[in-house]
């Protein structure tokens, strides 16, 4: 006979069979939902915080984006800018060059940093602020600029008066107060002027062969193109130029923001985990509850493969309707949140509704569902029909779990799950390695709960079996109930185990992240640099800081030699091939010399000095930061020979270095032993912490007693650094509380999704004249005791997944203690009884005769 | 354990047999590999002309589905599906269209079609027993096999239910297996065959 049974037939069953157990599938719908929207949610915050974070760092380069070059742009270049901006990228050009600044009443001129800009768009991120208030394009005319307060300290003039630059007269009209994009330039010596476009051409100081950096600054519109093609072309067009974006600003913060990205991607994946355990044991119980009629399907006609049709529908249905109600949830969470969190981030987290990534949790419902559906789905074919001859048909049914230990189908579903998990990992976090580490961290867990969980019930029976007088009825009982047939006690202990490994590694990771954040940014960084110090007026500076006023902690005072490469192991630097900003490497560098390294930078190859070493004892060595190693290809052993102050010599790389510090000013690329550049001419460089409000102050000071030492003020930028790398910490320790609180009532849930099969055994229990008090009683030491065993198993692989994310994914040491695994486990253990007391409370009150009716 | 053993006999075409025992007799084993709920360990089944034992679980559904009706003590109706689409069910299973007609009929016959919307829940013991014999002859089975059909009923309802069984079932022409162990039931058969400890004890035509 043809095979006649059609999708349609089966979908009109699977949808009769739905309509009437209205109940018991609110229940599976929504745990499904609890799991998208805990997805959606956490992908949703992490999304605008991500923005948010982003948006803040863009601060610090007032762009998206900026090219940089020493030369005005091509017909070729501007062509290209032009697509660009035709793709909806917005573009501005700042022009910075370096020249004399004179007032009529004094001979000698200062050397001061002109930067042009275009006050009508200028700063695309951030705000340059004035005093008195104007704005810029109000304070920039063409016959007017604005300066820092420092040339106002040299030049003893104020707002109003008039200075000469180039061949023309300006106006001062204000006083920039803060200027976010200070750092981000180059050629900033000495005071700034701030000007117009206009008023630069009025100099004459941009002529050709003048040596002036030309910036262009990017914004990205958010349907323009993406930055990683935009940065393709301007490569390409501008093959000399260096070219960054807001990823790159500083170190710090891309180091910060890479941490917090994996972070959230791997909480979203966390929550999705957990989220899809409370599907899977919902949809478990539920399909559980089926066996009986799919028997009956089964002896009047039915095959295996229409009735996981059928079920198959149905689950997709479920998914479908949970998954929807999931995106719900998950908006009326981040719609919630806001008002919570605006007390503790001054930036609007600007949450949005996105249709992709609700589309994205909708799919990844659905997916997560019918993968973990998959074995009881595949164990349908098992179900033997003549089961409904016998009375006694719970004990006459395996265990699902028990018969796929030892199937082929078991082997299948269980390859089909992790591979989904891999991909949804994969597609999530679009990093396959991350994907990898969840899929296979997911299976080592699960192999480890099932097979520990199955121990600690064997242990258990047994104990119970030897002290089974000992004990009063109450635990004895609840002892009995979690080994006996039909009780889902591994898998509520490997679901549990689970959940708990998955939630309170997300507490370990993020704590374990935060005292790293806190570490690279610390309160006392410096705030303030002094340069062009010379060594005999370096120990005068150095007391004369120790005296001032406002300055917190000790000044650093660093030495800084000009010396050239020549050679690099035998090769002329000059004939390597270098492209764009690496060409800076056959110019003079500023190197330095130390005995030690500060708290901020690592050795990532070789290895440091000793302290007492010198040149004279030691050999001639230095170190490099990891940037120069990667471009020149140095690694510990070259040797590099040198060129400083007229002398040449030989230097052999003992070590490679990372710096997690805030590097304003110089960026100390080469770190040579102790006399190793003794005799060359030195110059040196101070960086100081101080209250911002006192810079003024030392600013006058330094500048009374040594004239030629500019003091840079880098409190503002500073502020900026820190506020973003706080508000990292603060995006973590948020989306953590999130996903963890998720985790809870998600864990709940599915202790509360086992009640249905309590009915048949609170009936018999009261039939055979136990109180409600003594059922529940028993109910108690079952769920404690499950609670705390999964605790356990949960924090014991915790701490192993933990050390395993933080060592590989996050280069973070981990640092053991006990406190929030003992808390995991006495949580858990409570969590579990409640939710297992609050499923059972209806059934508790029912008369058995209605249950026993209902529990067909 | 050998559940039974040196069981042999045929049954044809129309006959009522009963099959009856003392508990574990074996008789509900019987009746499931009658039925091709179960698979013997050794042995040889044939039905309506075809070997069953042996077949795989699916062939075996599809037998069930096109050749036996079945009603079982507990009733075994859908929980979740109301009186009419059970009915309907091993029809649609089947992969056949338009059972309606017929399925309204047979609840018109089981004097149930007041009540097609109703969930078993919904109905007394012996509405869901003659539901469940609706179903049973939803697609004009050859045979239909019997489990205490009316163990779990009050006399007068027993009554009821068996009268539709033996009316449909001579109506429809259907070969009837039906296992008790009461002998009032049992009584209404062509032929009795009597169980014990997994052989058969006894094989009695009756006129």
């Amino acid at each position: 006979m043809p095979d006649r049974f059609s999708l349609s037939t089966a979908r009109k069953i699977a949808w009769r069979e739905a309509r009437a157990s209205s109940t018991r599938f609110l229940f599976v719908i929504l745990a499904v939902s609890l799991g998208v929207g805990a997805l959606t949610g956490v992908r949703g915050f992490s999304q605008s915080f991500r923005g948010m974070l982003m948006r803040d760092a863009r601060q610090l380069m007032a762009a998206d984006m900026t090219v940089r070059a020493f030369a005005l742009p091509t017909p070729t270049q501007e062509s290209v800018l032009e697509k660009l901006a035709r793709s909806g990228v917005d573009q501005t050009q700042v022009t910075e060059t370096v020249s004399m600044l004179s007032i009529p009443s004094q001979s000698t001129p200062v050397l001061v940093s002109v930067k042009a800009v275009d006050p009508a768009v200028y700063p695309f991120y951030g705000a340059l602020k004035l005093n008195p208030p104007l704005t810029l394009r109000q304070a920039l005319q063409a016959d007017a600029v604005a300066v820092s307060g420092d040339l106002l300290v040299r030049l003893d003039i104020k707002t109003g008066d008039t200075v000469k630059l180039g061949e023309a007269n300006f106006r001062i009209a204000a006083v920039v107060t803060a200027e976010p994009d200070r750092m981000a330039g180059s050629l900033n010596v000495g005071p700034r002027i701030l000007m117009s476009r206009a008023g630069l051409d009025r100099t004459g100081l941009i002529t050709l062969g003048s040596r002036a950096a030309q910036r262009v600054l990017f914004r990205f519109e958010p349907n323009s193109i993406p930055v990683s093609r935009a940065r393709a072309e301007l490569k390409e067009a501008f093959p000399d130029a260096q070219i960054i974006d807001y990823r790159e600003t500083h170190p710090l913060i891309t180091r910060g923001l890479d941490r917090a990205t994996t972070f959230l991607s791997l909480v979203s994946l966390i929550a999705l985990i957990v989220g899809a355990l409370g599907v899977a044991m919902a949809m478990h119980s539920h399909l559980q509850q089926k066996m009986d009629i799919i028997a009956v399907m089964k002896s009047i006609g039915a095959r295996s493969g229409q009735i996981m049709t059928i079920y198959t529908l149905q689950t997709l249905m479920l998914g479908l309707l949970g998954g929807a109600a999931g995106i719900i949830v998950g908006l009326a969470v981040q719609r919630a949140f806001p008002p919570l969190i605006a007390r503790y981030f001054q930036i609007d987290p600007g949450l949005h509704w996105d249709p992709g990534s609700a589309l994205q949790g909708l799919a990844t419902g659905v997916l997560t569902t019918l993968l973990f559906t998959l074995p009881p789905l595949l164990s349908i074919r098992a179900i033997r029909p003549s089961i409904i001859l016998r009375r006694e048909m719970e004990d006459a049914r395996p265990h699902w779990r028990d018969r796929l230990k030892n199937g082929r189908t078991g082997a299948i579903a269980g390859a089909v799950i992790i591979a989904g998990i891999l991909a949804i990992g994969w597609w999530l976090s679009e990093s396959l390695r991350v994907g990898l580490y969840f899929a296979g961290g997911f299976l080592a867990s699960i192999l480890m709960l099932a097979a520990i969980a199955t121990g600690i019930l064997a242990l258990l029976r047994r104990a119970a079996r030897w002290s089974r007088q000992a004990l009063p009825a109450a635990i004895r009982h609840g002892l009995a109930n979690i080994y006996r047939p039909g009780n889902q006690a591994s898998a509520l202990l490997v679901a549990l185990g689970l959940g708990v490994m998955f939630t309170l590694t997300v507490y370990l990771v993020q704590k374990s992240m935060l005292v790293q954040i806190a570490n690279s940014a610390p309160p006392g960084m410096p705030n303030v640099f002094l340069i062009n110090i010379t060594s005999l007026e370096r120990d005068g500076i150095a007391g004369m800081l120790h005296h001032q006023k406002g300055i917190q902690g000790p000044a650093e005072v660093i030495p800084i030699v000009s010396a050239r490469m020549l050679r690099i192991d035998g090769a002329a630097v000059q004939d390597l091939p270098l492209k764009g900003f690496s060409r800076r490497f056959r110019q003079s560098r500023s190197v330095t010399w130390s005995d030690s390294l500060n708290s901020q930078t690592v050795v990532t190859e070789g290895k440091f000095w000793g302290p007492k070493d010198t040149a004279q004892s030691a050999g001639v060595q230095l170190c490099v930061g990891e940037d120069v190693a990667k471009i020149l290809s140095v690694k510990p052993g070259t040797r590099i020979d040198w060129i400083a102050g007229g002398r040449t010599f030989t230097a052999q790389v003992s070590c490679v270095y990372r710096s997690e510090a805030v590097r304003i000013g110089s960026n100390l690329e080469f770190l040579f032993i102790p006399g190793a550049l003794d005799g060359i001419p030195t110059l040196h460089f101070a960086a100081i912490r101080m209250q911002p409000a006192l810079v003024a102050q030392l600013q006058r000071d330094v500048f009374r007693r040594f004239p030629t030492v500019t003091v840079i003020n880098g409190a503002d930028v500073l502020a900026i650094i820190q506020d973003v790398v706080d508000q990292i910490a603060l995006v973590v320790r948020f989306i953590s509380f999130f996903a963890i609180l998720a985790g809870a009532i998600i864990l709940a849930s599915s202790v509360a999704g086992t009640r249905f099969r309590r009915v048949r055994e609170v009936v018999i229990l009261k039939t055979l004249g136990a109180t409600r008090r003594r059922i529940a009683g028993i109910f108690s030491v079952e769920f404690l005791l499950l609670g705390a065993v999964a605790g356990i198993l949960g924090s014991l692989l915790a701490t192993g997944f933990s050390l395993l994310l933080l060592k590989r994914l996050f280069q973070v040491d981990y640092r053991f203690e006990p406190w929030p695994h003992l808390v995991a486990i006495l949580l858990t253990a409570i969590l579990a009884n409640i939710a297992g007391w609050l499923a059972s409370y209806r059934i508790l009150q029912q008369k058995p005769m209605e249950a026993l009716r209902n529990s067909l | 354990m050998e559940i039974l053993r040196g069981i042999n006999f045929a049954v044809p075409r129309g006959q009522f047999i009963a099959i009856m025992g003392p508990s574990g007799s074996g008789k509900s084993t019987l009746l499931g590999l009658l039925a091709g709920l179960d698979t013997p360990t050794a042995g040889s089944i044939v039905l309506d002309g075809q070997e069953i034992a042996g077949l795989a679980e699916d062939s075996l559904a599809l037998i069930r589905g096109r050749k036996i009706g079945f009603v079982f003590q507990s009733y075994q109706l859908i929980p979740t599906l109301t009186a009419i689409e059970n009915v309907l069910l091993p029809h649609e299973l089947a992969g056949e269209a338009n059972g309606l007609a017929r399925a309204m009929e047979l609840l018109e016959n089981v004097g149930l079609s007041e009540r097609r919307d109703h969930y078993p829940i919904q109905l007394s013991g012996g509405e869901q027993q003659r539901v469940a014999l609706a179903r049973a002859f939803m697609v004009r089975p050859p045979i239909l096999m019997a489990d205490e059909p009316t163990g779990n009923l009050d006399s007068a309802n027993g009554e009821h239910v068996l009268e539709l069984l033996l009316s449909m079932n001579r109506r429809e022409g259907t070969t009837l297996v039906l296992v008790t162990h009461d002998a009032t039931l049992a009584a209404h058969a062509d032929r009795i065959l009597r169980l014990k400890d997994g052989v058969i004890v006894g094989d009695e035509l009756r006129a």
